[in-house]
């Protein structure tokens, strides 16, 4: 275990995240970069972009709290060490997409109403069992929740918005492609960590398995409340907008309809969170579909 | 987080108004121009090409000892300033506290990675064995004042009390250390003097807001000054610092909380 986790040391973190990948950048981005115009100008399109981004926040601002709950409950001073990383990583993600509203025209003032008005209820939820187990300092149940369930969704939810931007919106795209860096190093270190402790206490795994299907049901109802009925796609239509292709697990997203891009990002969340649970010992759980 | 090479007009954070300036302040992009500084071409807190000198056993074990109680303390500093988070009364201070927990555990990093260096093979049960009961007692104090969501009272025993003294024993300590101790330490301190500054700022504004904090926070001194004089005597024994120069030292601990008009 110890040779792992030197693999997650703050001097590797050091040498490989702020002095390697996101050398030079500003708020994730590149320095001078600036959102598309079509954003500020037209009304759907903005308010699509603002409500996107508070869901990311509010998902960031769970991922904060939760790693930083986890760190007193952990059993070892190495994961509390890397622990210490990623609560610094989510604490980033969480300044840099708080910047983006900012740009995106929202007052310092306004932030928290704005966040309030748009934040999606299911997504809260899906935050709530989370941050119940690490309220309850339950280290092997809480890592999962954090480092397999909620940071793969999230892993995966920027890889396919960074293929829908990286053309339309390279400074967003850019932001996402650190974050996705990070969550990468996550979910590396919550499959390698808690498999032995999964096998170390065999008794949690129903109530993990419990968990996980209900935190993947309420992504699922997050998944289908912000693409069912979103205007986005209609209006880019109507502005007859050329679409950039944006390839993304074998398909063109700009040709698709939201309801299928649903579908797809939905069943690539939910195969990956079949691998990754199988590999640490727990028995995936299909979740209703909302 | 730009570069040093970046070439983009460095803003003058003390001519923002108080809103802006805390934003600045504790952003992570802060944090990292702070630290590229010191800890670029660091490897553990130290540059690759110091010399490392052999101790004599004696002086080896009670550095050892030594190091062994800078472990417990960041330990605490570490639990303490993530259970901190949660209870952070807005995203600045969470985002501020997020670097905190990074830079104490890097101190935990860089102290276990010099134990290692002077030959302890597994440092944890040597902090255990070694630790100083004082200390334990502090850090049980605070990670309870943290559990109990007492923000000002945590925040104190925290970012002043606790602070303080490391950044009173690490420059000390710094002065006569073998040259690769007294790097890491000098890289510590640097980051303490950001978590005290915090704060003294954010007490300091409390305090003037609403006084009556003050009494609160003179009876967590009073239960915990004992504690880290304790701490700071055994510590200061350990490096052979002479009766007066420790006396001096204690003040020197005591004055911080003097600076928020907290009288020893």
């Amino acid at each position: 275990m110890a040779d792992f986790l030197s693999a997650y040391s703050i001097q590797n973190w050091l040498e490989s995240c702020p002095q390697g990948y996101l050398e030079g950048t500003e708020f994730g981005h590149q320095p001078g970069e600036s959102e598309p115009e079509l954003l500020a100008q037209n009304k759907i399109l903005h308010e699509e972009a603002l409500r996107t981004t508070v869901q990311l926040v509010v998902g960031e601002r769970c991922a904060l709290a939760a790693s930083s709950g986890l760190i007193n409950a952990a059993p070892d001073e190495a994961s509390k060490r890397f622990l210490a990383t990623q609560t610094l990583d989510e604490a980033r993600h969480v300044e840099i997409f708080t910047q983006r509203l900012y740009d995106l025209g929202v007052a310092r003032r306004d932030l928290e109403s704005v966040i309030k008005q748009y934040a999606n209820h299911n997504l809260v939820k899906f935050a709530g069992v989370l941050l119940e187990k690490v309220d309850k300092k339950d280290f092997v149940a809480g890592v999962v929740g954090q480092n397999i369930v909620l940071e793969g969704m999230a892993f995966t939810v920027f890889e396919m918005m960074h293929a829908l931007n990286e053309q339309m919106n390279p400074k967003f795209a850019h932001v996402l492609s650190g974050t996705i860096a990070d969550e990468r190093r996550h979910v590396g270190f919550g499959e390698n960590r808690i498999g032995s402790l999964i096998k170390e206490f065999p008794g949690k795994r129903p109530e993990i398995e419990r968990m996980q299907k209900e935190m993947s049901y309420y992504m699922l109802a997050t998944f289908a409340d912000a693409f069912r009925n979103n205007p986005a796609a209609a209006e880019f239509d109507k502005l007859q907008q050329p679409q950039a292709h944006a390839k993304w697990q074998g398909v063109d997203l700009a040709e698709m309809p939201p309801e299928q891009m649903e579908s797809v990002l939905a069943d690539t969340v939910l195969k990956e969170f079949k691998v990754r649970l199988g590999r640490i010992g727990i028995e995936y759980q299909t979740p209703a579909r909302p | 987080m730009k570069s040093k090479e970046s070439g983009s007009a460095a803003v003058e954070v003390h001519d923002l108004d108080p809103q802006e300036f805390l934003e600045q302040v504790h952003s992570f992009e802060f944090w990292f121009e702070a630290v590229e500084g010191y800890l670029s071409g660091l490897t553990f807190g130290f540059r690759p090409d110091t010399v490392d000198i052999t101790l004599p056993d004696l002086d080896r074990d009670r550095l050892i000892t030594v190091l062994c109680n800078y472990c417990v303390g960041e330990t605490a500093a570490l639990e303490g300033a993530s259970g901190l988070i949660a209870i952070a009364p807005n995203r600045m201070a969470k985002i501020f506290l997020s670097t905190q927990v990074v830079d104490e555990g890097r101190h935990l990093e860089v102290l276990l990675h010099r134990l290692r260096m002077l030959g302890v093979a597994d440092p944890e049960a040597e902090m255990e064995r070694r630790a100083n009961r004082s200390l334990q007692l502090f850090k049980r104090r605070l990670l309870e004042l943290v559990s109990s969501k007492d923000w000002e009272a945590a925040i104190f025993a925290q970012n002043v009390i606790l602070e303080a003294l490391e950044f009173t024993v690490f420059q000390n300590h710094a002065r006569d250390a073998d040259p690769i101790t007294r790097e890491v330490l000098l890289g510590i301190v640097k980051d303490e003097r950001r978590h005290i500054g915090f704060g003294e700022n954010e007490l300091g504004r409390r305090l003037k807001t609403a006084p009556h904090i003050r009494a609160r926070l003179g009876q967590v001194k009073k239960e915990l000054d004992h504690l880290v004089l304790d701490t700071l005597e055994e510590t200061m024994k350990e490096l052979n610092v002479d009766a007066g120069e420790r006396e001096k030292l204690g003040r020197s601990y005591l004055e911080a909380a003097a600076r928020l008009g907290l009288q020893p």
